[in-house]
């Protein structure tokens, strides 16, 4: 039997080849894309209760359309190069009904806002997809951006007061691995909490699920609650402590999956009918236009969620509101999104099919540019900027991102505000951005980049040797001496790299401090940073929104971005202070105030203002550069002549 | 034979398994959860996250719960690739890492055999010499430089390729050449060496006396024996072209599984890297036991246990 | 295989001779025939292959010139200059070591002198101060020869030998330091140093990795060899499984967790474990499975070879067996293996660079200047010095290896004798 088989060999060999051939050649089947762009990586979700980072933003910006939409606000460039960008017309109409004490918004959703399965949109498409994101239980990352709305906070984490209508969900699921649909609810208004003394050895949560709410249990009426109707008593608890036994038999103690706020009451986002959405939120917020147009807001398809469950958000099952749908997403390869049919604004969008790429090598990008494979990339490798900076496809903007390291006050010594000071004076910051960025980047002496309107930023000291030895020697540390090494985290790209080697030639020739470097993938990084296991880590914050608050209000006390273990309660009360202030110019002041302070105790050293560095094919219409960087894709068109 | 690719079997379930196992282990070990990534969620959230992946079970029962799904071919949600089960992923790279290792390894045996039946022939030649030095080169090259190289060459100055991307035969060709070139030369090398030695011995000195053409002698005695080195390097060889396909995967922007692969382990999406880890395991174990298969398949003296 | 040259025509004298004489003149000849042992032969062999030698040559400057690299006169490997020397091309311009500080330029003996003078100082003090605070000053000059010292400057954190050799450096040429012969990289540091510093780490992680990889392979080799039966089933069916273990995620994990900070501070700093020796162990640990291989296959036919046989005969203990016949005969191979695995490891170590996992700045290695220097090809421009110099450093030693493996296993090939 040898034989014959050791014949057929090399005809083996041969089939596999051909086998191979034929699978890589169906991949091109594909009909080219109208539009090809570099989105820089994969995304990690569309889902716009989950995304976070900018690949997510441009994609999701191009599915879904929120209540608003970030567009451009002129016909030409302005005088600097750059496209004022505002909040227009979206799923509502623009602009929103604002009350006087401007902390009631009241939108109309325009009847022509459609999903893409050909529903007209609601109000309550809005206030079903916050609530979806406000679920402690979906975890989103985002969740914060909605916490301007009355009561939005307590619902994320659960936190309920006697007196609070609540909703009680208990049952099976129709899916595992999501909170949504929800298995059975009830409803009613909570009369006491009943805390069983903690036992030992018990930890917090543990404990805290085995408390009972006593609620008054309100009936349903055709799916409505009749809150004035007489309830019946219920006492719920979400884990069943032995010690209750004696006073609760099986039948009266029901245990359940989650005891919230009633959403519908106690959240400041109330579907008054189909077309009207009010809002209401906790202070008067001048930008909450601009966040009305921010994924973290836009809407989910309902009844997507609902049938699909996990598999929702895969191409074939996908319902989106915005200019486009997805069309196919293979992974690592591209996302490639068409037009959307039942979008309003169906007939001004000009590309049919836009392919989204997630090249991660800055190299490999611009060599596909080059080569026509792509029409605009995201980034360019610093090396060659200054011949790029020479072409007319290369389009720069000043940005309202920074670039800076963030400090963990926690780790001696940059528990010394001294240290940290000297740390900020031995930068070179202008030497950064002559020589490594080369961009045209700005040196940055505060958080919050110029181009705001209303607001002068607040600056920490500036580039001065003499000065920062001066401050080391200060802190107990003369020449360096006695100084740990420092460790610099970054995450891993080469433009990351190279900064960081620079800061670490530095910081060793100025101040005399060993310094290491450590990079990890992004995934990682987050995590290390997120669990302040770093002594000094890059960063880079992009404006959600264009107030100063954006870059101010995530380093209070315990904020999910602070992550310097800095707490300074003079500022938080500062920035509670202008969150609550009514007059616009007031309020950029007390935010400088509070600038000053950061600034002047620098858990976090600026290093620049970004430039964002997009290449955009000459034969592209319809993109201009602007300080969000946002460029809509629905209102670009190609014009090749 | 049939009892030997049972006993093999038996042995690559074994394999997988202990993988499996250690990797899982491994993982555990890692200080931080897979949810650490996210912001700091309130504790009771994140226990009620962790149940839903029932992640607040004891270990054991945890170990062979995954056991279980991964016995069934499932491997779970990614936990970095929210839209996407880790089957899918695996589905969709496949096959791209699968054909671009394919086409460097024909590219790699044609003109790795070419050049070292040549050398051979032509021993202490210009031609000799020149192939060596070359094929030399290609092993010492790390493939990065190559590919990086050889995209300024080919597709700037020649022109002839486009820069990066999968779909095309001209998209496939250049990963391809450039992650089969070390081979290439490797092959060459282990094809003169067999080929020398065997052109020395007796039977192709009969061969020959029997009137045997040149090329027949070359092709169908002396190859076959000088092939067994070639053959016993694919093993290796395929490992180092998943090695390899990572370097080629990234510098050429391709949908396959390389990338993954180095992206599961440094950003510790666990569920995808057990699913990585196996599926290599895999098919290194079946490239193993290939090569022992056609050692026999091509040489007659060969008996398999 | 230790092999002796006997010639017959001594056979067949001796038979005539009365006993005594015969056992005398037998022993007479014995002290005069030279065995030409297989090293010998092999070196032999070895000498005559031109390519082979020539690598050697290579190989054995490239190690001197990666020890003794403290003693050549180079730029500083570490200090940028950002203002006039980024992307400088290649130029024969002398060059003096010197530092420019807050507008302030010194030349490295002028900061050496002024150290000195400081530490001077400090120990006149000493000499008049209290027994405290003398101990106070005698750490005080210990700090500031770790963080002020002019060499710290220059150099990151130079050993013991580095740190001898560059005063023996400055005594013999001074502040003169070469031209930037391989031009300048994007941060405007001398590229010549920095191949000469990254050969001294690349060498080494090659070597020592090797050296890990051999230590444990030769060991679990030689044990399964030498216990046979079902011991050796085991232990291969051990290595058979690893040999299917993607061992490139292993490594990827071992050294995501190994630097994690936690594990750093807590379990491994303490015993003065660092980044680069985690890199030797781990890649050491997964190059063994081949060596192991290969050393029990020749322990195994060894085993029952003749001049064991005769060896055993003649009264030989097992111990003298192993250590004067066998392990001589196998570390031939393992040697080739050896100079194999080393080109490996060292493109290993590249490739952990391009993934990023690789030496962190300010240390440097050849991997990382491939990499380096991969990133400025693009089709704009290209600064050509930065990827032709690394690239061809390394490949020229990996080529060097290759070849001198190769001859080294012709030569030691019994096949190959006397040809």
């Amino acid at each position: 039997m040898h034989h014959p088989v050791r014949r057929l060999f090399p005809y083996f060999v041969v089939l596999a080849g051909i086998a191979s051939l034929a699978w890589a050649v169906t991949f091109g089947t594909l009909p080219p894309a109208d539009f090809s762009f570099n989105n820089g990586d994969e995304v990690k979700t569309v889902d716009p209760a989950k995304a976070e980072g900018s690949p997510e933003h441009r994609i999701l910006e191009s599915l879904y359309e929120g209540l608003l939409r970030q567009m451009p606000a002129a016909s030409e460039l302005d005088s600097d190069g750059l496209m004022p960008m505002t909040p227009q017309q979206g799923v509502a109409e623009f602009p929103p009904e604002i009350s006087e004490d401007g902390k009631t918004y009241t939108f109309r959703i325009r009847p022509e806002a459609r999903w893409s399965n050909g529903r007209p949109m609601t109000a309550d498409d809005f206030v079903w997809s916050w609530r979806r994101t406000l679920h402690p239980e979906t975890a989103s990352q985002y969740a914060y951006q909605l916490y301007y709305l009355e009561g939005a906070q307590q619902y994320n984490e659960g936190v309920l007061e006697v007196g609070d209508r609540v909703e009680i969900e208990s049952g099976e699921r129709k899916f595992d691995l999501q909170p949504f649909p929800r298995g059975t609810m009830q409803y009613g208004v909570l009369q006491n909490i009943i805390k069983p003394p903690q036992p030992e050895g018990m930890d917090e949560t543990d404990w805290k699920r085995t408390w009972i709410y006593q609620v008054d249990v309100k009936p349903e009426l055709e799916g409505a609650v009749q809150w004035d109707a007489a309830g019946a008593l219920g006492f719920f608890s979400k884990a069943r402590a032995a010690q209750y036994d004696d006073d609760f038999d099986a039948g009266s103690l029901q245990v359940v999956r989650q005891v919230l706020p009633h959403f519908e009451s106690e959240v400041g986002a109330q579907a008054k009918d189909d077309q009207t959405l009010v809002v209401t939120l906790k202070n008067p917020t001048p930008y909450f236009i601009h966040l009305a147009a921010f994924y973290p807001l836009y809407p989910v398809c309902r009844e997507c969620i609902e049938e699909h469950g996990e598999e929702w958000s895969r191409p074939e099952n996908l319902v989106t509101n915005g200019p486009y749908v997805l069309q196919m997403r293979r992974i690592r390869d591209r996302i490639r999104m068409i037009k959307n049919a039942y979008y309003w604004d169906a007939d001004n969008v000009k590309l049919e099919v836009i392919d989204a790429m997630p090249v991660k090598s800055e190299t490999t990008a611009l060599n596909m540019y080059l080569k026509g494979q792509l029409d605009w990339i995201i980034t360019v490798p610093n090396t060659i900027m200054p011949m790029l900076r020479e072409r007319p496809d290369f389009r720069p903007a000043p940005a309202l991102i920074t670039y800076f390291y963030r400090l963990n006050v926690a780790k001696p010594p940059l528990d010394n505000v001294l240290v940290r000071r000297a740390l900020n004076a031995a930068m070179n910051k202008q030497e950064i951005v002559e020589r490594v960025t080369r961009a045209g980047q700005l040196p940055a002496r505060g958080i919050v980049p110029p181009g705001i309107a209303g607001y002068t930023g607040a600056e920490t000291g500036e580039f001065n040797i003499k000065e920062a030895r001066r401050l080391l020697a200060e802190a107990g540390y003369p020449g360096g001496r006695g100084l740990p090494t420092i460790e610099i985290l970054y995450n891993t790209s080469e433009g990351h790299r190279a900064i960081a080697e620079v800061i670490q030639q530095q910081w060793k020739q100025n101040l005399g401090i060993n310094v290491e470097l450590r990079n990890l993938e992004w995934g990682v990084y987050l995590d290390t940073v997120t669990n302040t296991q770093f002594q000094v880590a890059r960063a880079g914050w992009i404006a959600d929104y264009p107030d100063p608050n954006t870059f101010l209000d995530m380093w209070l006390t315990g904020g999910p971005q602070n992550n310097t273990n800095w707490s300074n309660a003079e500022y938080d009360n500062l920035i509670h202070q202008a969150a609550a202030e009514g007059d616009p110019e007031r309020r950029m002041q007390i935010l400088q105030d509070a600038e000053r302070i950061l600034m002047d105790e620098l858990p976090i050293i600026p290093i620049y203002f970004y430039v964002t560095t997009n290449m955009v094919k000459p034969h592209v219409r319809g993109f201009s550069p602007n300080v969000q960087d946002n460029h809509p894709l629905h209102i670009m068109s190609i014009q090749k002549d | 034979m049939l009892w030997y690719l049972v006993k093999r079997i038996i042995w690559m379930a074994g394999t997988l398994w202990v993988v499996f196992t250690l990797t899982w282990f491994l993982m555990r070990a890692v200080p931080g959860g897979p949810f650490d990534a996210e912001k700091k969620i309130p504790e009771e959230i994140r226990r009620n996250i962790e149940a839903r992946y029932k992640l607040d079970q004891p270990l054991h029962v945890q170990y062979l719960d995954n056991l279980a799904h991964v016995i069934r071919l499932d491997f779970g949600p990614s936990f970095k690739l929210l839209d996407y089960p880790v089957n899918r992923v695996i589905a969709e790279g496949f096959p791209v890492s699968a054909s671009l290792g394919v086409f460097a390894m024909i590219f790699a045996l044609t003109l790795g055999l070419t050049a070292g039946v040549a050398s051979a022939i032509g021993r202490r030649t210009a031609y000799d010499y020149g192939f060596m030095a070359l094929a030399t080169v290609g092993v010492a090259v790390p493939n990065f430089v190559l590919a990086s190289l050889a995209i300024v060459l080919f597709v700037f100055y020649l022109g002839w390729f486009p820069a990066a991307g999968w779909g095309t035969l001209r998209q496939i060709a250049l990963p391809a050449i450039c992650l089969g070139a070390p081979f290439a030369g490797y092959i060459a090398r282990l094809t003169r060496t067999g080929m020398l030695e065997v052109l020395g011995q007796d039977y192709i000195r009969t061969a020959y006396a029997k009137g045997l053409r040149h090329r027949r002698v070359i092709v169908r005695h002396a190859l076959r024996g000088a092939i067994l080195p070639v053959v016993s390097y694919l093993g290796p060889a395929v490992a180092a072209i998943l090695t390899g396909s990572i370097v080629i995967e990234r510098i050429f922007a391709l949908p396959g599984l390389g990338i993954h692969f180095i992206e599961a382990a440094t950003q510790r999406d666990y569920t995808l890297a057990m699913g990585m880890v196996l599926v290599y395991t895999f098919l290194l174990f079946v490239m193993n036991t290939l090569v022992d298969l056609s050692y026999g398949l091509i040489d007659p003296r060969v008996k398999l246990k | 295989m230790a092999h002796v040259e006997t010639k017959p025509e001594t056979q067949a004298a001796r038979s005539d001779l009365p006993p005594a004489d015969r056992y005398a003149s037998l022993l007479e000849e014995a002290r005069k025939l030279h065995g030409v042992s297989h090293m010998q032969d092999a070196w032999r062999r070895l000498r005559r292959n031109w390519a082979a030698m020539a690598s050697l040559a290579f190989l054995v400057l490239m190690s001197v010139a990666a020890v003794l690299t403290p003693l050549v006169p180079l730029q500083s490997p570490i200090l940028q200059d950002l203002e006039n020397r980024q992307f400088l091309p290649p130029n024969a311009s002398s060059r003096t070591l010197q530092l420019t500080s807050d507008g302030e330029t010194k030349t490295l003996t002028q900061l050496l002198a002024e150290f000195r003078q400081e530490i001077e100082r400090l120990e006149q003090d000493a000499r008049t101060a209290s027994p405290e605070e003398r101990v106070k000053i005698q750490e005080e000059i210990d700090a500031r020869y770790a963080v002020e010292h002019p060499y710290q400057k220059f150099w990151h954190q130079p050993d013991w030998l580095a740190w001898r050799l560059t005063d023996l450096r400055i005594i013999l040429f001074g502040d003169w330091c070469l031209p930037s012969l391989c031009g300048a990289d994007a941060l405007g540091r001398d590229l010549l140093a920095r191949l000469f510093w990254g050969g001294r780490v690349s060498l080494v992680v090659g070597v020592v990795a090797t050296l890990v990889s051999l230590l444990i392979g030769v060991s679990y080799g030689a044990t399964a060899g030498f216990l046979g039966g079902w011991v050796d089933d085991v232990m291969m069916r051990i290595v058979d499984v690893l040999y299917s273990v993607p061992f490139l995620f292993v490594v990827i994990f071992l050294i995501t967790i190994l630097t994690e900070e936690t594990i750093k501070t807590e379990y491994l700093e303490p015993y003065g474990i660092d980044q680069i020796m985690i890199f030797y162990v781990v890649i050491g640990a997964i190059y063994w499975l081949t060596m192991a291989r290969v050393v029990r296959g020749q322990v195994i036919s060894l085993k029952n070879e003749q001049f064991v046989d005769a060896a055993r005969v003649i009264g030989a203990g097992s111990f003298r067996i192993i250590f004067r016949h066998l392990i001589p005969n196998v570390m031939g191979i393992v040697i080739v293996y050896l100079t194999l695995t080393i080109p490996a490891v060292m493109l290993f170590e590249s490739f952990l660079s391009f993934l990023g996992l690789g030496i962190s700045p300010p240390d440097v290695s050849w991997g990382l200047l491939v990499n380096e220097g991969i990133q400025v090809i693009t089709p704009i421009k290209i600064y050509w010095w930065l990827v032709l110099f690394p690239s061809l450093t390394l490949t020229l030693t990996l080529f060097a290896l290759n070849f001198f493996g190769d001859g080294l296993r012709d030569a030691l090939d019994p096949k190959m004798k006397n040809r």
